[in-house]
C-alpha cells in the first residue's frame, strides 16, 4: 500500500510517500509549462526510493495553487459573463468604496471578463423567485453565435436572484450547451456559489469559468498519465475548505482548490491536534514572508465562504477577487522570518509587512540582501545560532546581523545596545502576531488563553513561547516534520464536500418541512460526491444554520447532524439568542430572526494516525548558548537539546531545542516534553 | 537602559490602542442595524486620554465622524466635568453640534477607571436607523423638525441604564426596536474597548497612559509637521459652486500654509439656508481637514496631535458653520463637497500632485411607499472619482465618504422595489491624460405597483460637473429625471407614480491632464470597452 501525495506550489513540487513503515519526501522544482511534468518525476523518483511501481499506489492526493496562479497572472481562457440586461458592470462597480481610506492612489483588480464580453441577456427573476420576464430562444442563439464567433472558451452564467430561482441559469445554460457543444465551458453561478448578493456570486462564477479549462485539460492529463503507468488507484483533489473530494468534482468547481496549499497546512495542524488530544487549537504557521492563524476547534479548522484571490493593491484586504466558496479561515500577517525591520515616518519601530524574501533574504544570507529582517534579530540575540542553519543548507554570514540591526533600527531609534534593538524587532513582531491572534478569537467569540498554541513554518517555534506568554496561553505544541507541511497535510485530509443554500427569510414563518426537505435533498447530493471515495458507513454530516438579527450583518452560525435534520424554529431560535448574549453582551427582544443561510457538509471520519516514534537514545554532553532577554536586560544561559533525542522526560527552560528545520525557544517558566507521536509539548510551568 | 526599552514598549502600546478601538469599531459594525451603517462603516470608535485628547482611532470608520468624535469627547465633558462620573457611568448625546453633525448620529462616551482614576476614555458613533421627526430628507425648516435631540446626558449610570432616555427613543423611532439595539451597541463596544484598555495596561503594569499619550502626541506633531512642510508656505484661495436645495450656494476658503500648520477660514461661504443641507461646523472640519490629510499626510494616524495641526474656521451662521436651529439632516452634502474645495487651494500650492474633482457628496438613495404598502430603501448611489495625476479616477467609487453601496439583490430582498439597470455612463468621465471615473446609470421602479416617494436631498452636481485639472475636462453632471417627464431641479421630495421609473445619473469625476495626450492604446481600449464614444474620441482627445 502507498499513498502519494502531491503539492505543486509557485517554486517547489512536494511530493511525499506514505507506506506502512512511515513517509519518504522529494522536492523538485515545479515545471510551470506543464506541472504534471514535476509531479511525475518526483513520483517516479519516490518510487525508485521505493522499490516500487505505479501499480503499488492505491491513492494520489494532489493540491495545486495552479487556479491560483492561472487568476494572479491572468492566464486563464477566454471567457464571456451572461448575464441580466442592464448589470453587466456589476463585476467593476464591485462594492463602490474605497478599501483605504487615506490612500487616494489605490486600484482596483481588472475584472476577470473583459467588457465586450460581458453580455446582457434580457431576463428577470425577482427576489422572491417569481419570474418577472422569460429568457427568449431567439436572443440566447444571438449570443451563442456571437459566443462562437469570437473564438469564446468558457462562459459564465450570472442571472439576478439565480440563488432563489435558477431556472433561468438552467434553461440558459442547457441551449447555449446544445449550439455549443462541449468544446466551451458554461458555469451556473447558483451551481458554483449558490449564495445572495450579486457581485460575490458573479465574480466567483467567472473565476470558476476562467480556471476551468486550463485545470480540466491539466487534471485530466495528469490522471491519464498515472493511469498510462499503470496507476489504479482513487485519485482525490485537496480543497480550499480542508477535505479532499474526487476528481470529477475538481474539475467541475477548480475555484475550490485555490488554497488547497495553506489548507493542507491547516489539515497538518488539525492531525497533530486530534494525536495529541488538544480539542480548542490556534494553529500559527510563521514562514518567509507571512504568518498564518487558523482556529481549530475539536480538530475541525475554522471555515469560511468569504475569501478573495489575486489582491490587486499591495495585498491589501479588498483589493483581490471575491470569491465565496469553503475556505479554511487563515488570518494573513505580514511578519515571517524575512520581514524587514525599521523606523517609520513618525520614528517608530516597523516590522514588516514588507519582506526581503529569499533573495537576497537578511542581512545575515550574505547575499547583498541589507535589510535587517527578523532572522537577523534572532541571530543577534542568540535565539538561533549561525552554524547549522536550515539543517546546513544556507551558510550565514552572521556578522552581518547585528551590523543591519545597528545601521536600520538601533542608531535611528537611537537605542543604546544593538542586542536591545534586536530584542525589540522579535518582541514587536510577537506582538503583532499575538495581537492578530487576539483580534481574530474575539471575533469568533473565542477564549483564547483557553487554547492550545500548535506552531509550524520555519519560524514557529522561535515564536511560540512568547506569544503564548502574550495570550496567556499554557500549551504549545511543536509538530514533527513541521517543515514538510502541506503535502503530509493532504494525507491526513478526509474527503469531505460542502454546499450551501441561501435562504433569506424569517425564521418564524419559515417554511419548516419544505427546508428540510431541501436540506435531505442537499445532502445527498453532497453525500453521493463523497462516496465517490469513502464507504458509506464512514461519513458524517453535518448542517451549518447562519442567523442573524434582521437587519444587523451579525451572522452566527449553529452546527447540527444532517441526518434526519427536522427545522426546529424555536430550538434554533433559543440556540441563537444565547450564543448572540454569549457574543454581544445582550440580547435583542423584539427583533425578528433572520435565516441567512444553510449549508450541508459530507465528511469522512477519522483518519489514520501517523506512526508512532521512538526517541534516539543518548543525550551526550550538555552544551549551552547565551541568549539576550528584552525583560531581564541581559544574557541568559539556555541548555540546547537535540530534538532527536528527546523522550518523554520533562527538561525544564530556558533551553532550545534545535533540529535541521527549525529551532524551538523554551523560555524561563516553560518545560518540554516529546509526546507520544514525536510532537514536542511545551508547558507553562506553575509559578 | 530601561527608557531606551521604552520606546519598543511605547510602540507596542500604540499599535495596540489602534487594535482595541478597531476590535470596538468591529463589534459595532457587525451589530448595527440598517444595511447602509452594516456595508459601509458609517461609525467610528477611539481611545482617548484623561484628558480628554484623543489618542488613537479605528481604522474603519467614515471620515465624517473622525474629527468630529475627536471634539465630542472635551465637549460633553464640559457638561458633565469628569469629577461627577464613577464607574459604570456612560454619557451620551445626539446633539448635531456637540456630535457628528445630524440627529441620526449618537456618541457614546464611556471612562475608564483605574483605583477610582479616570485613566481615559472609550468614545464610539454610530449612525441610528431613524429617531423620529421627518425621518432622512431636507424637508425641515429647522432642526426641531429632525428628530428628538437628546443634550448631553447619562446613559448609564454605575449598573443602572437609562431605561427613560430609551424610552423616548423607541417612543419617537420607526424602527424602535432596531435603535434600541444600536444604541446598546454603542454601550457595549465601549464597555468591551475600556476591558481591553485596562488589559493591556495591566499587562505592561501601566497606572496611567501619561507616557503612552506624550509619545504618541510627540511623534505625531513631528511627523504632521514634517508631512504638511512638503506644501510650499502661501496662502490659497478656492471657490466653488453647488447645487443648493432649489438656489445655488457658494463654498469659498482661504487656506493659509505656514511652519507645518494649515488654517483654513471658510468665511465668505454662503449663509445657511431654510432646508436641512446646512452643515455644523464640527462635521465642515471634519470633512475639510479629511481632504487636506488625505493628500499630505496619509500615513499619520488620527490623534489629536495630528488633528491639531489643522484648523478649520468660519463666521457663524453659514452652510458651512451652521447655528441652532438651521435644520442639518443632509449636512453631508455640504461637509462632503469641502475636500475638493481644499484640494482646490493645495493644487496653487503642489500644482500637478492633486488629484481631480470628483463626484463629491454621496447620493443618499431614499425611497418610501406612497401608496398602500409602507415601506423604506435606503442606498446610495455614486458617481466617478477625479482621476489622479498618475492614473485615471475610480468609476462609481465614493470619495470623499467612506460608504459603499447596498447590493441590488440585498435592496430588493429588503423593499419592493425593482433595480432594472445600473450601469456604467458612457462618456461620463472627464477627458485627460488620466480620464475621471465613471457615473452609472440606475433605473429603478415599484415592484407591486404602487405609488413612491423619493427624497432628492443629497442629489448635488445636477447644475455643473467637478473641474478636472492641469488641462483635464470636467466630468459629466449629474441628471435625475422620472419616467413620466419629471426633472429633478431641486432637493424636495418626489413622487414616482405607480408604473413609473426613476432614472438616476450620477456625476462623472474630473479629468487630468491634457486629453489629447492620452495615449493612443489606451484610449482605444476605452473604445473597445465603450468606456469612450468614437465621437468624444474625436472632439475631446483629437483622436484620428
Amino acid at each position: 500500500m502507498i499513498k502519494i501525495s502531491i503539492d505543486i506550489g509557485g517554486t517547489f513540487t512536494d511530493v511525499v510517500a506514505e507506506t506502512e513503515t512511515g513517509l519518504s519526501s522529494v522536492k523538485v522544482l515545479t515545471t510551470p509549462v506543464s506541472p504534471d511534468r514535476g509531479a511525475l518525476e518526483g513520483v517516479n523518483r519516490l518510487l525508485t526510493q521505493l522499490g516500487k511501481s505505479y501499480a503499488d499506489i492505491t491513492a494520489v492526493i494532489h493540491g495545486t495553487t495552479l487556479a491560483t496562479n492561472a487568476l494572479i497572472e491572468r492566464r486563464g481562457a477566454k471567457t464571456a459573463f451572461i448575464t441580466t440586461a442592464g448589470f453587466r458592470d456589476v463585476l467593476d462597480i464591485r462594492y463602490e468604496k474605497r478599501f483605504e481610506q487615506y490612500d487616494l492612489n489605490i486600484e482596483m483588480p481588472e475584472a476577470l471578463v473583459a467588457r465586450p464580453l460581458r453580455l446582457g441577456l434580457g431576463e428577470r427573476i425577482l427576489a422572491d423567485g417569481s419570474v418577472l420576464q422569460a429568457p427568449q430562444d431567439a436572443e440566447i442563439d444571438a449570443l451563442a453565435a456571437r459566443i462562437q464567433s469570437e473564438g469564446v472558451e468558457a462562459v459564465a452564467i450570472g442571472f439576478l436572484h439565480s440563488y432563489r430561482n435558477p431556472s433561468h441559469e438552467d434553461y440558459v445554460a442547457d441551449r447555449l450547451h446544445k449550439t455549443l457543444g462541449d468544446t466551451v465551458t458554461i458555469c451556473k453561478s447558483s451551481d458554483v456559489a449558490c449564495e445572495i448578493r450579486e457581485f460575490e456570486r458573479f465574480s466567483t462564477v467567472c473565476a470558476n469559468a476562467y480556471v476551468r479549462p486550463l485545470m480540466s485539460k491539466y487534471l485530466g492529463a495528469l490522471k491519464s498519465e498515472l493511469n498510462q503507468l499503470g496507476f489504479d488507484g482513487s485519485f482525490l483533489m485537496m480543497l480550499s475548505g480542508g477535505g479532499l473530494t474526487t476528481l470529477e468534482q475538481a474539475m467541475r468547481y477548480p475555484i475550490r482548490l485555490v488554497e488547497s496549499g495553506p489548507a493542507g497546512g491547516v489539515a497538518l495542524a488539525a492531525h497533530v491536534a486530534r494525536e495529541v488530544g488538544s480539542t480548542r487549537t490556534l494553529s500559527l504557521d510563521i514562514g518567509g514572508t507571512t504568518a498564518k492563524i487558523c482556529f481549530i476547534s475539536d480538530g475541525n479548522p475554522q471555515t469560511t465562504r468569504r475569501f478573495e484571490v489575486a489582491r490587486a493593491w499591495r495585498d491589501v484586504k479588498g483589493s483581490g477577487l471575491p470569491v465565496r466558496v469553503p475556505t479554511v479561515e487563515l488570518v494573513e500577517i505580514g511578519a515571517g522570518g524575512g520581514s524587514v525591520a525599521g523606523v517609520d515616518s513618525l520614528g517608530r519601530l516597523k516590522v514588516g509587512p514588507r519582506s526581503a524574501g529569499s533573495d537576497p533574504g537578511p542581512a545575515a544570507y550574505g547575499r547583498g540582501g541589507e535589510n535587517a529582517t527578523i532572522t537577523d534579530a534572532h541571530l543577534t540575540v542568540g535565539n538561533i545560532a549561525a552554524e547549522g542553519f536550515a539543517g546546513g543548507m544556507i551558510s550565514l554570514a552572521p556578522d552581518n546581523a547585528p551590523a543591519a540591526i545597528t545601521k536600520h533600527v538601533q542608531e535611528p531609534m537611537g537605542i543604546a545596545d544593538t542586542a536591545t534593538a534586536a530584542a525589540g524587532i522579535i518582541e514587536l513582531a510577537d506582538e503583532t502576531m499575538a495581537n492578530a491572534a487576539r483580534v481574530h478569537g474575539i471575533e469568533l467569540g473565542h477564549d483564547i488563553a483557553a487554547f492550545d498554541l500548535l506552531v509550524s513554518g520555519g519560524g514557529g517555534a522561535l515564536h511560540a513561547a512568547r506569544i503564548a506568554e502574550k495570550l496567556g496561553i499554557k500549551r504549545i505544541i511543536v509538530p514533527q516534520n513541521a517543515g514538510v507541511g502541506s503535502a503530509v497535510g493532504f494525507l491526513r485530509s478526509p474527503v469531505a464536500f460542502e454546499s450551501a443554500i441561501s435562504v433569506m427569510a424569517l425564521l418564524q414563518g419559515v417554511d419548516a418541512g419544505g427546508l428540510s426537505q431541501r436540506v435531505a435533498d442537499q445532502l445527498s447530493d453532497v453525500r453521493a460526491i463523497v462516496e465517490e471515495a469513502v464507504p458509506a458507513d464512514r461519513i458524517d454530516t453535518s448542517v451549518k444554520v447562519e442567523m442573524r438579527y434582521q437587519g444587523q450583518g451579525l451572522e452566527i452560525a449553529l452546527e447540527h447532524a444532517a441526518e434526519n435534520f427536522d427545522m426546529d424554529v424555536a430550538g434554533l431560535e433559543a440556540e441563537f439568542v444565547s450564543k448572540y448574549d454569549a457574543l454581544v453582551g445582550f440580547t435583542l427582544d423584539n427583533i425578528p430572526i433572520e435565516l441567512v443561510s444553510v449549508s450541508v457538509t459530507a465528511r469522512e471520519r477519522a483518519v489514520p494516525k501517523s506512526q508512532p516514534f521512538e526517541p534516539e537514545t543518548g543525550g551526550g554532553a550538555v552544551v549551552t548558548r547565551q541568549v539576550f532577554d528584552l525583560a531581564a536586560q541581559e544574557q541568559v544561559t539556555y541548555r540546547i537539546l537535540k530534538r532527536s533525542s528527546l523522550g518523554h522526560d520533562i527538561f525544564q527552560g530556558p533551553a532550545v531545542v534545535s533540529e535541521d528545520q527549525t529551532t524551538t525557544l523554551v523560555r524561563p517558566g516553560w518545560n518540554v516534553r516529546a509526546s507520544d507521536h514525536g510532537h514536542l509539548i511545551l508547558d507553562r510551568s506553575e509559578a | 537602559m530601561k527608557d531606551k526599552l521604552d520606546i519598543v514598549a511605547q510602540n507596542v502600546l500604540w499599535n495596540r490602542l489602534v487594535s482595541v478601538c478597531e476590535e470596538q469599531a468591529n463589534a459595532l459594525m457587525r451589530a448595527a442595524f440598517g444595511a447602509i451603517v452594516r456595508e459601509a462603516g458609517d461609525l467610528s470608535a477611539g481611545v482617548f486620554d484623561a484628558n480628554g485628547d484623543m489618542l488613537a482611532q479605528a481604522v474603519t470608520g467614515t471620515p465624517g465622524h473622525v474629527n468630529t468624535m475627536a471634539a465630542s469627547v472635551r465637549a460633553m465633558l464640559e457638561f458633565v466635568p469628569a469629577e461627577k462620573l464613577n464607574p459604570g457611568d456612560v454619557l451620551v448625546t445626539n446633539d448635531p453640534w456637540l456630535g457628528a453633525g445630524h440627529v441620526f448620529d449618537f456618541v457614546v462616551v464611556t471612562p475608564a477607571f483605574v483605583d477610582g482614576r479616570i485613566v481615559g476614555y472609550l468614545a464610539s458613533t454610530s449612525h441610528i436607523v431613524d429617531i423620529g421627526g421627518r425621518g432622512w430628507s431636507a424637508e425641515a425648516h429647522s432642526v426641531y423638525e429632525e428628530g428628538v435631540t437628546f443634550p448631553v446626558m447619562y446613559l448609564r449610570r454605575g449598573k443602572a441604564l437609562n431605561e427613560d432616555l430609551l424610552a423616548i427613543v423607541t417612543t419617537n423611532s420607526r424602527v424602535p426596536h432596531e435603535a434600541r439595539g444600536d444604541i446598546l451597541s454603542l454601550l457595549s463596544c465601549n464597555d468591551t474597548g475600556v476591558n481591553r484598555l485596562l488589559d493591556l495596561m495591566g499587562e505592561y503594569g501601566l497606572s496611567d497612559l501619561r507616557a503612552v499619550a506624550s509619545f504618541i502626541f510627540e511623534r505625531s506633531a513631528i511627523g504632521t509637521k514634517k508631512a504638511l512642510a512638503r506644501a510650499p508656505a502661501g496662502v490659497y484661495e478656492n471657490k466653488m459652486m453647488l447645487d443648493g436645495y432649489d438656489a445655488p450656494i457658494e463654498l469659498k476658503a482661504k487656506m493659509t500654509i505656514s511652519d507645518g500648520s494649515i488654517a483654513v477660514d471658510l468665511s465668505g461661504s454662503s449663509p445657511a439656508v431654510g432646508r436641512g443641507i446646512n452643515c455644523p461646523l464640527n462635521y465642515s472640519a471634519a470633512y475639510a481637514s479629511f481632504g487636506i490629510r488625505a493628500l499630505l499626510t496619509p500615513e499619520i494616524p488620527n490623534n489629536q496631535a495630528s488633528l491639531d495641526a489643522i484648523t478649520i474656521t468660519a463666521e457663524p451662521g453659514l452652510v458651512v458653520s451652521a447655528e441652532r436651529p438651521s435644520p442639518v439632516s443632509a449636512r453631508h452634502v455640504i461637509g462632503q463637497a469641502l475636500p475638493d474645495l481644499m484640494l482646490g487651494c493645495l493644487e496653487q500650492a503642489l500644482p500637478g500632485e492633486v488629484l481631480a474633482e470628483s463626484a463629491g457628496a454621496l447620493w443618499t438613495l431614499s425611497l418610501s411607499g406612497a401608496g398602500k404598502t409602507p415601506f423604506t430603501s435606503l442606498n446610495v448611489a455614486l458617481g466617478g472619482m477625479g482621476a489622479r495625476p498618475q492614473s485615471d479616477g475610480l468609476s462609481t467609487t465614493a470619495f470623499p465618504s467612506g460608504v459603499g453601496s447596498v447590493p441590488v439583490e440585498a435592496a430588493e430582498v429588503a423593499s419592493p422595489v425593482i433595480y432594472h439597470s445600473k450601469e456604467f455612463i458612457c462618456d461620463s468621465g472627464g477627458a485627460g491624460r488620466y480620464r475621471g471615473g465613471l457615473g452609472q446609470r440606475i433605473e429603478i421602479g415599484s415592484r407591486i405597483n404602487e405609488d413612491m416617494f423619493m427624497s432628492a436631498a443629497a442629489f448635488e452636481r445636477l447644475r455643473a460637473g467637478p473641474l478636472g485639472r492641469q488641462g483635464g475636462h470636467k466630468g459629466a453632471k449629474g441628471k435625475v429625471s422620472v419616467s413620466d417627464g419629471t426633472q429633478v431641479t431641486d432637493k424636495g421630495m418626489y413622487k414616482i407614480p405607480a408604473g413609473e421609473r426613476v432614472i438616476l445619473q450620477t456625476p462623472g469625476g474630473g479629468g487630468f491632464g491634457d486629453p489629447s495626450t492620452r495615449p493612443d492604446q489606451v484610449l482605444d481600449e476605452d473604445l473597445t470597452n465603450g468606456l469612450v464614444s468614437t465621437e468624444a474620441a474625436q472632439t475631446l482627445y483629437n483622436s484620428k
